[in-house]
C-alpha cells in the first residue's frame, strides 16, 4: 500500500475527531454535570467554567448504600464472566475438536439460547428464583447473565480454537502430555486473544445489564445500573446524584478493557506449522 | 528384540481401508524409511505407531509391548512432523524444555542436554527466538532438536525435509544420517523421495495402496525387485517396461524376440504374458550389423553432464537409455540399440511379480 497523501491524512483525521466528539460528548457532559454546583445545573446556555463540587458524590455515598450496590456490580459481573469463559471455553474446546456430523446441530443450539428476547423469559426466571429462594442474590443474576454469556463466550472461542493447529496437540501428546495438559499449555494460551475479547463481552455485558437486575433483585442484592436508576423518582430526579453515580459505573469497565487489550494481540500462531 | 514390530495392522476410516495387513519387524537401531506414492498409506502407518491414530487391526508392539490402546505419551517415541508444529508461543530453548519437561530431569540436566543438542544442530544462537524468527531450516533443526532432547527409544519423521529447498534437503539429509549413526535411535522414515530413501535407509519398505510391496536394503529393493511397481518406483530414470509373451521357448514382443535367458527357464510357462523389465543403463547403443540390434529412432537427448538420456523410439516401444555422455547421439538420430537381457527383469504380466530368482 503507499502511503496516504497529505489530504488522505487530513480527511482521516477529521472522521476521527468526528467520531471521538459523537462518542466523547455524553462523557463528558456525564463528568461536568457531576462535579457541577446543583444551582447551575441546568442554566442555558450550559456553564462551562465553574467551581467543581463533590456534593453529589457525598450525597450519593452518604445517603444510600451506593458502595454496597457496587460490590453488588462487581460480583455479578467478575462471577459471571469467570463462569462463562470456564464453561463456555471447555464446551468450544469439545466442539471444535470433536469430529461428528451432528456437532454443528450442538452449536448453533447453544447459540439459539441467544437468540430469544430477554423479556420473555423474565417471568419465569422471576418464578423460578422465587420458589428455590434466590430471589434478590448476586447468584441469580450470575446464573442469568451465564445463560447469555456462555454461547457468545462458545462461539467465540471455538473460532479461535479452530485456528489452533491440530498437529500441535499432537506434538504435545507424543511429548509425553496428555489431553489436560495440551489442552492447558498449548491450546489454550494459543487463544489467549480470543478469551481476552470474551472477557471484555461478557463483563461489559454484564455491567450494563438492567432488565434482569431490576426485575430479580430487591434492596440486597442490587447492582449500580438499578440503583441510579432509583434517583429518578415521581417527585424529583435527582440529576446530581445520577450523572455522580453513571461516572463512577464507567471506571470499573475502562480498567477492565484496557487490562484485557493487552491480550488482544494477533498472529500468536505464527511459524508453528508451515 | 525387535524395536518395532507390527503384524497384520489395518487400518480403516468408516468404510475405506487405507492400510492392509502390514507386517513388519524393526530392529533395534535399524533406520527403516517408509516410501510410496502419494496417498499410499505411510503417513496412516507411521501416526499409528505414534499412537496418534487407532489400530483397527492386528499387532503394534514397541519393544516388546504390544501398544495398541497405549496413550501416546507412554510409547517413548519422539516425532518429526512434516509441518514441524513448533510451539509458536515458545522460544527454541522453551520447546526444548517443554519436551523434556514429561521426563522429570533435574534441572542441570535439562540444562546439559538442551545445550549439547543445540549444539550437534547448530541451534546455540537461535535459543532465545521464537519460531516465527526462524528459516525453514532453522525451523526443521528446531523440531529435530525437540525430538532428540528427550533421547526417545525411537524417532518417527514424516517427510522432515520436503518444504526445504533442494540445496538444505541435501545437506539436512546428510545430517540426519550422521546423527542417526551417532546416536543409534531405531528411525522410522516416511518419504516418497527414493533417493531420501536409498541414501538413508538399512532397510526400505515400500508401499502402495495399503499394501506392504517390499521389504529389503536399498541394494535389494534395486537389485532384486519383487514386483513389476517396485522395478518402477525405484531408480532413476524408471526402468524400462516392455510387455511380451513367451512362444516356443522364445520371449516374443512387438517387434523383436529373444531366446528366454537360462535362468528364466523352468520359471516361465509357455504362452505366459510377461514383461520385461530394462533400466535404462541396460541398455546401450550397437552396431548395424549387430544381429541382436534392434533399429530406434532418437527423439530427444537430454546431457546430463557425465551421462546422457536418450528418448527412443523402438518399433511401437518408447524406451529411455541412459548411456556415457560422450557417446551421445543428436536428436532425431536413426541408429540401433541393444537390450542387455542378464541385466533384465521379468515380472509375470498379471501378478507383477518377478520372476527373477530370489
Ligand atoms: N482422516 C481420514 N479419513 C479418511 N481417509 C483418510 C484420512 N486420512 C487419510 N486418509 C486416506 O488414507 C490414505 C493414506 O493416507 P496417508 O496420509 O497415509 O498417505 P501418505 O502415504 O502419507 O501420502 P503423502 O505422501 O501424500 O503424504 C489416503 O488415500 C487418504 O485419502
Ligand atoms: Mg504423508
Amino acid at each position: 500500500m503507499s502511503a496516504p497523501s497529505k489530504r488522505q491524512t487530513v480527511l482521516v483525521y477529521l472522521l476521527l475527531a468526528v467520531v471521538l466528539i459523537v462518542f466523547l460528548t455524553p462523557i463528558y457532559l456525564i463528568a461536568s454535570s457531576s462535579v457541577k454546583p446543583s444551582p447551575i445545573m441546568f442554566q442555558k446556555p450550559p456553564a462551562f467554567l465553574f467551581t467543581p463540587t463533590l456534593e453529589h458524590y457525598e450525597s450519593l455515598f452518604g445517603m444510600r448504600p451506593f458502595a454496597k450496590f457496587m460490590l453488588n456490580s462487581l460480583v455479578v459481573s467478575f462471577g459471571s464472566t469467570a463462569f462463562s469463559l470456564t464453561f463456555g471455553t471447555l464446551a468450544a474446546y469439545a466442539i471444535s475438536r470433536i469430529r461428528h456430523k451432528r456437532m454443528n446441530d450442538v452449536a448453533f443450539w447453544i447459540l439459539s439460547m441467544r437468540m430469544f428476547p430477554p423479556i420473555a423469559v423474565v417471568v419465569p426466571y422471576y418464578i423460578i428464583f422465587k420458589t428455590v429462594g434466590l430471589l434478590d442474590t448476586p447468584l441469580a443474576l450470575i446464573i442469568v447473565y451465564s445463560t447469555a454469556n456462555i454461547p457468545l463466550t462458545v462461539w467465540l472461542m471455538k473460532g479461535f480454537f479452530d485456528e489452533v493447529p491440530m498437529a500441535l496437540e499432537e506434538a504435545a501428546a507424543v511429548d509425553g502430555y496428555g489431553l489436560f495438559e495440551t489442552f492447558w499449555r498449548i491450546t489454550l494460551p494459543l487463544a489467549a486473544p480470543g478469551l481476552a475479547v470474551s472477557a471484555v463481552f461478557c463483563f461489559v455485558f454484564s455491567w450494563n445489564e438492567f432488565l434482569f437486575a431490576l426485575m430479580l433483585t430487591g434492596s440486597e442484592a442490587q447492582t449500580v445500573t438499578v440503583a441510579v436508576m432509583s434517583f429518578w423518582s415521581s417527585d424529583a430526579v435527582q440529576w446530581g446524584r445520577i450523572m455522580a453515580g453513571s461516572f463512577i459505573i464507567l471506571i470499573p469497565g475502562v480498567i477492565f478493557v484496557l487490562t484485557c487489550q493487552r491480550w488482544l494481540v494477533r498472529g500468536l500462531t505464527m511459524g508453528s506449522v508451515k | 528384540m525387535s524395536a518395532i514390530t507390527l503384524s497384520n495392522v489395518t487400518k480403516r476410516y468408516g468404510a475405506v481401508q487405507v492400510v492392509h495387513g502390514v507386517d513388519l519387524e524393526i530392529d533395534k537401531g535399524e533406520f527403516v524409511v517408509l516410501l510410496g506414492p502419494s496417498g499410499c498409506g505411510k503417513t496412516t502407518t507411521l501416526r499409528m505407531v505414534a499412537g496418534l491414530e487407532d489400530v483397527t487391526g492386528g499387532k503394534l508392539s514397541i519393544g516388546g509391548q504390544v501398544v495398541n490402546d497405549v496413550a501416546p505419551k507412554d510409547r517413548g517415541v519422539a516425532m518429526v512432523f512434516q509441518n514441524y508444529a513448533l510451539y509458536p508461543h515458545m522460544t527454541v530453548r522453551q520447546n526444548m524444555e517443554f519436551a523434556l519437561r514429561p521426563l522429570k530431569l533435574g534441572a542441570d540436566e535439562v540444562e546439559r542436554r538442551i545445550n549439547e543438542t543445540a549444539e550437534i544442530l547448530g541451534l546455540s544462537e537461535l535459543l532465545a527466538r521464537k519460531p516465527a524468527q526462524l528459516s525453514g531450516g532453522q525451523r526443521q533443526r528446531v523440531a529435530m532438536g525437540r525430538a532428540m532432547v528427550r533421547t526417545p527409544d525411537v524417532f518417527l519423521f514424516d517427510e522432515p525435509l520436503s518444504n526445504l529447498d533442494a540445496k538444505l534437503r541435501t545437506q539436512v539429509r546428510w545430517e540426519i544420517g550422521k546423527l542417526h549413526q551417532r546416536l543409534g535411535t531405531t528411525v522410522l522414515y516416511v518419504t516418497h523421495d527414493q533417493v531420501e530413501a536409498m541414501t538413508l535407509a538399512d532397510k526400505i519398505v515400500i508401499m502402495r495402496d495399503g499394501y506392504v510391496e517390499q521389504v529389503g536394503t536399498p541394494e535389494e529393493v534395486y537389485s532384486n525387485p519383487k514386483t513389476s511397481f517396485v522395478a518402477t518406483f525405484i531408480g532413476s530414470p524408471s526402468m524400462n517396461m516392455i510387455d511380451a509373451r513367451i512362444t516356443d521357448g522364445r520371449i516374443e514382443a512387438d517387434g523383436f524376440s529373444h531366446p528366454v535367458p537360462t535362468r528364466f527357464a523352468g520359471r516361465v510357462t509357455e504362452g505366459q504374458d510377461v514383461t520385461i523389465g530394462i533400466r535404462p543403463i541396460s541398455i546401450e547403443l550397437a552396431h548395424a550389423d549387430d544381429e541382436r540390434a534392434l533399429p530406434a529412432t532418437v527423439e530427444v537427448t537430454e546431457f546430463l553432464g557425465n551421462e546422457a538420456l536418450l528418448d527412443l523410439r523402438v518399433g511401437t516401444h518408447e524406451l529411455v537409455a541412459e548411456i556415457p555422455a560422450e557417446q551421445r547421439v543428436p536428436s532425431g538420430t536413426k541408429t540401433h540399440i541393444r537390450l542387455n537381457f542378464d541385466l533384465a527383469h521379468f515380472f509375470d504380466a498379471g501378478t507383477g511379480r518377478s520372476l527373477n530368482a530370489e
